[in-house]
């Protein structure tokens, strides 16, 4: 049986995590480029990020380049294990269909 | 728990492999912006250096290339350390490397080329390169090289004396730095 994260599977929330996990470990996405990644509106992007934030599985630093503000979001090492259980859960799903096949 | 049906299961596979392209994308035109603003600003330096000093283009040149090659690396190891998985990306320098050397035996071994031949056939070789590499990895490095191309077939043809030198600065050295910031808002 394939179990499936809640948390993950809302489908930009998938996104955001997809745009994460790419990236090399300490590395992260400025707010307003993962905006344009993922086609979110700020407000959406911004609810969905504390989502991901409170269950663990993206960090956000928030910081000053200048005087702009930057706000960085980076996948947790907690958040990388369960986008790719979520990843593994997607693909048995479509096995397990072509086995009954 | 969340249950779903394969459609969804693929679709969901689909956006997941959709957004990783873009990310890809995204992350190879930010390194190669920071690169295209480097060249463009020693280019440009380099092709007005040689306009004041024409007798000294030989030493100017063999510094833009050095200064250029120095900065790459530089680059792409300390602000992007983890792009593509590692750091320096040998296979990539040595690319570049045979890339140059077939340039120094058309320009120079077979071709004898003077410093306007000169002055027009790197940038259009380079820009090649651009061109080649955008079929892979992105449309904006295909704009970018064709229109410093062209740009550059049309001072080669039709500005003449001295003038070639600051209109490479320009289209040349500016492109590339145009390009760059161009390329950063995509």
């Amino acid at each position: 049986m394939t179990e499936l994260d809640d948390i993950i599977h809302q489908p930009l929330r998938l996104r955001i995590m997809a745009a994460l996990n790419v990236l090399p470990g300490s590395v992260g996405l400025e707010f307003s480029r993962l905006k344009k990644l993922t086609g979110a509106t700020d407000g959406n992007l911004g609810a969905h990020i504390e989502t991901l934030a409170k269950a663990g599985y993206v960090a956000v630093d928030k910081a000053f380049v200048g005087k702009k503000p930057q706000t960085t979001v980076t996948a947790t090492v907690a958040g990388r294990a369960a986008f790719a259980r979520h990843v593994a859960s997607l693909q048995e799903i479509i096995a397990a269909s072509g086995r009954q096949q | 728990m969340t249950d779903i049906d394969v459609k969804e299961a693929a679709q969901a596979l689909n956006d997941i492999e959709q957004i990783v392209q873009r990310v890809r994308q995204s992350r190879t035109y930010e390194i190669a912006s920071q690169m295209m603003i480097l060249w463009g600003v020693l280019v440009f330096a380099g092709n007005i250096a040689t306009f004041a000093s024409p007798r000294y283009g030989g030493y100017i040149w063999i510094g833009v290339n050095t200064v250029g090659a120095l900065g790459a690396i530089a680059i792409s190891m300390f602000r992007f350390p983890g792009a593509a998985g590692r750091g320096f990306d040998a296979r990539m320098a040595i690319a570049f490397l045979l890339f140059f050397a077939f340039g120094l035996l058309c320009s120079k071994v077979f071709g004898h080329f003077g410093p306007r031949e000169m002055g027009a056939f790197w940038p259009i070789f380079f820009m090649l390169f651009y061109c080649i590499a955008g079929l892979w990895v992105g449309g904006a490095f295909v704009v970018i090289g064709l229109g410093i191309t062209i740009l550059t077939l049309i001072g080669y043809f039709f500005i003449t004396g001295g003038a070639f030198l600051l209109w490479m600065a320009a289209v040349n050295g500016g492109g590339l730095i145009l390009g760059g910031l161009w390329m950063r808002r995509i």
